[in-house]
């Protein structure tokens, strides 16, 4: 039987990336990755060189690129995390390009996110004074649909190089009603947290019933689970499968 | 949209004459090929190179004039009566496909169900009783109770009476074995928009045709090729033996010769049209796969329109929801490989989803400017547009002979790759995908070492790899490197897009046939490296396992073209954009 409680699985940790080719041996983890309630997708939008790839990664794979090559049009990225204990949602993250030659590209990607990373980077201003615009143009294109942002004030381990002050950041993110972090990807700092902060946001906003799974939108999905938690409110609400 | 019907419609004898002709010359291998650069650097080695890319393309398409390949103006083949039917289907919205295939549908199913009575009676092997059972019985049981539709019901039944012989099936029958085969072939190759359920279906013809109608094992097809070349040279009729490779090929041999078989079955079927013969083939799928619960994963989408990353993620949503099941009841599992779940894994899903984003906006677009524009402009672009869309349409992706020795290590592939993508500046991506390749390549050759090499270098290797071993070998390269190459699709429309350069379809759709032959090459290598493995195991244990494997090449091979087919609303704006630039200059 199904051991429920978070233990066993990678949650902490990224999920095994699969260049790896181990043939058979992962079905363990698999089986575990099998079982999540929901789905989000989330967006990654700023700046070029603000550093939304590198924290994705730090994010999912636990490490950290010094070099990274600029993001085409989009990647893709995906991991666990477990929101309370039992309750794991699959995150489903599109790292978009920054640079403005692909805005056309990425533009069309937003209609199906639920939620997103709204990052700048601390150390350069510029990039602070277009969170403003990037807002605009994903509000506009998520259309009918909301999304949930989360301002990440990113490269908080350069302090000195600092050009945006922690207070003025959080004044913009409450204008907009968002949530506000401080992360470094370097070292490690808040990526979890902020990550998982936004997964709980669009949660509770799942379970309220603000938001809802619909039919030919990506953004939420419903996941399998065993009997155990069959009873649980957000499974009998969901209009998914049903498993008795 | 009757556009490309008077186009077809225009092209009378000439383009029946062309479609007659052109499968004779495949299976020489030694065709001239048509390839659009027209140059030394497309031809592939062994000269098995995947015959004509899109001829029917003319100079005039391409305005900007600046690509170094000229497209060699080849007599424009109108489309004919076998691409008039993908054509068609690529010009319409998906959603306008499914009305289309009602209303012959009884006809259909009296002229399949001749067809196959004639292949269960003809058929010159004897080698089938002792097989029937083989795939049946576990999948039956499996089987999700799901509501049908009354007039499916219906059919099914129908198909299950004995069917009657009428003796006007003398056209078809000397196709012998080789009938399937063209089947597979035309429909894999011209309806690529909807091989998502019908190249499922496909296989499922060959499983079910296992087990009903006495049609050789998988095993068989890949280990007794010899044995059933030398009947097939045998045979009667003769005119089969003219086909070194056939059926007999094994592997994608089902689905990738046997033209001249079509041939040879006479003029009557080709002039009767070979979209109608598809359309057989396609309908007798959908009837036969009724009964087989493996279509399980396609079944309910096909009564809704659906996108391809839907079918996958259905797919995908049901193995989870099989894995999730079955390890809650059992917790001793043994080694199972689910292409859906392993796809998502290397985000092949993903980049499909964006790519059909994508398509669908570029689409939407291309519309719109058509509607912006009047007289003789809108007329002008039509015929661009039009043209474009042929050099989607005509594509053959099958390949021959996959010669099984070629190509040990992948690197013949990354090369042809190369080639293929040269100044389409998608390296990462392109690099990616070589190295899947390259590590399908080392797995294979590292499970089918002979034993003794193997224990002698290292002993703790252990014996060689069990059959679910390379079973789920197979399937997780066939999805990493399907995967890989949708990635691939979808990189190299973002850069279409973002780029103001022109990309020639021909480019594209030879890319799309390198991948589509590297596929069958995999799946042809696991595939004797599984009879290999699996020589002590029984038959029940063996054939599900390359049964299986055959069935996800095929299916890789139809979600490739189909990604291919989403790029063509991609080029179509593209040109759009480009000519708009030209013309403010």
């Amino acid at each position: 039987m199904f051991c429920f409680c978070g233990s066993g699985v990678s949650l902490t940790k990224p999920t095994e990336r699969q260049t790896e080719p181990q043939t058979c041996r992962a079905t363990d983890s698999r089986v575990m990755e099998a079982i999540w309630l929901y789905q989000f997708r989330l967006i990654v939008i700023g700046d070029s060189t603000v550093g939304k790839s590198c924290l994705i990664r730090r994010f999912t794979e636990g490490r950290f690129a010094q070099v990274s090559d600029p993001t085409v049009g989009v990647d893709f990225f995906s991991r666990l995390v477990e929101i309370e204990p039992g309750k794991r949602i699959k995150l489903q993250i599109w790292d978009t390009a920054g640079q403005e030659r692909f805005r056309s590209i990425t533009r069309a990607y937003y209609r199906n996110s639920v939620g997103g990373l709204l990052l700048f980077d601390i150390t350069n201003r510029r990039s602070f004074q277009n969170v403003h615009d990037w807002l605009e143009e994903a509000r506009s294109h998520v259309q009918p649909h909301s999304i949930v942002f989360l301002l990440v004030g990113h490269k908080c381990d350069l302090e000195a190089q600092r050009q945006v002050s922690r207070q003025e950041a959080e004044k913009l993110a409450g204008a907009y009603g968002m949530r506000y972090i401080e992360t470094s990807a370097r070292d490690a700092i808040n990526v979890e947290h902020a990550f998982t902060e936004l997964t709980r946001d669009i949660f509770a906003l799942v379970r309220t019933g603000d938001i809802t799974i619909q039919e030919g939108w990506e953004g939420v999905k419903s996941g399998f689970v065993p009997n155990v938690v069959h009873s649980s409110e957000e499974v009998t609400k969901s209009d998914r499968r049903c498993l008795c | 949209m009757s556009d490309s019907e008077t186009t077809a419609a225009e092209a009378p004898q000439v383009a029946a004459e062309a479609q007659d002709a052109a499968p004779t010359e495949t299976p020489g291998g030694s065709s001239p090929t048509e390839t659009p650069g027209g140059s030394s650097p497309t031809e592939t080695p062994g000269g098995s190179s995947p015959t004509e890319t899109p001829g029917g393309s003319s100079p005039t398409e391409t305005p900007g004039g600046s690509s170094p390949t000229e497209t060699p103006a080849a007599p424009p083949r109108a489309p004919g009566p076998r691409s008039r039917g993908s054509a068609q289907s690529g010009s319409r919205h998906r959603d306008a496909r499914r009305p289309r295939h009602r209303r012959p549908r009884l006809l259909a199913h009296r002229d399949a169900r001749r067809l196959l009575a004639h292949r269960d009676a003809r058929r010159p092997l004897a080698h089938a009783p002792e097989v029937s059972t083989d795939v049946a019985p576990t999948r039956r049981a499996r089987r999700r109770p799901e509501p049908k539709p009354a007039a499916e019901v219906k059919e099914t039944q129908e198909v299950e009476e004995p069917p009657p012989k009428t003796p006007s099936e003398s056209t078809v029958s000397q196709a012998g074995w080789g009938y399937w085969g063209s089947w597979g072939k035309s429909i894999l190759s011209t309806a690529t928009s909807t091989v998502a359920t019908v190249g499922q279906g496909l296989s499922h013809v060959i499983e079910k045709a296992e087990t009903s109608l006495g049609i050789p094992s998988p095993t068989e097809l890949s280990a007794q090729v010899e044995e059933e070349e030398k009947q097939q040279a045998s045979s009667p009729e003769g005119d089969a033996s003219s086909e070194t490779d056939g059926a007999v090929g094994g592997a994608m041999g089902m689905f990738s010769s046997l033209t001249s078989v079509v041939q040879s079955t006479g003029k009557t079927m080709i002039s009767g049209g070979l979209d109608a013969l598809e359309f057989i083939g396609k309908k007798t799928m959908d009837v036969i796969a009724e009964g087989d619960p493996g279509f399980k994963k396609t079944k309910g989408l096909r009564f809704h329109n659906s996108t391809l990353s839907q079918v996958l993620r259905e797919a995908k949503e049901q193995e989870e929801l099989q894995t999730a099941e079955g390890e809650a009841s059992d917790s001793e599992k043994k080694v199972v490989a689910h292409y859906g779940m392993l796809f998502d894994e290397f985000q092949g899903l993903s980049h499909l989803e964006a790519l059909e984003i994508l398509s669908r906006e570029s689409e939407s677009k291309v519309k719109s400017v058509l509607t912006t524009l009047s007289g003789e402009e809108r007329l002008q672009l039509r015929k661009e547009l039009e043209s474009i869309r042929e050099s989607f349409s005509l594509v053959e992706f099958d390949d021959e002979d996959v010669d099984e020795q070629k190509d040990e290590d992948g690197s013949e592939f990354e090369e042809e790759l190369t080639k293929a993508l040269d100044g389409l500046s998608v390296s990462t991506t392109a690099g990616k995908l070589s190295k899947a390749c390259k590590s399908a390549s080392s797995l294979i050759s590292e499970m089918s070492r002979p034993e003794e090499e193997a224990e002698a270098g290292e002993e703790l290797v252990k014996k060689t790899a069990s059959v679910e071993e390379v079973h789920a070998a197979a399937i997780r390269s066939l999805a990493e490197l399907t995967a890989r190459s949708i990635e691939l699709f979808h990189k190299l429309a973002e850069m279409i897009l973002f780029s103001s350069g022109s990309t020639e379809a021909g480019v594209l759709s030879q890319l799309t046939v390198v991948l589509c032959r590297e596929i069958s090459l995999l799946s042809k290598k696991f595939t004797s490296c599984l009879t290999t493995a699996g020589s002590n195991e029984k038959r029940d244990v063996l054939n599900p396992l390359i049964t299986g494997v055959f069935l996800e090449a095929s299916n890789s091979a139809s979600y490739i073209q189909d990604a291919f087919q989403l790029l063509r609303p991609i080029l179509e704006i593209s040109h759009i954009q480009r000519t708009a630039d030209s013309a403010e200059q």
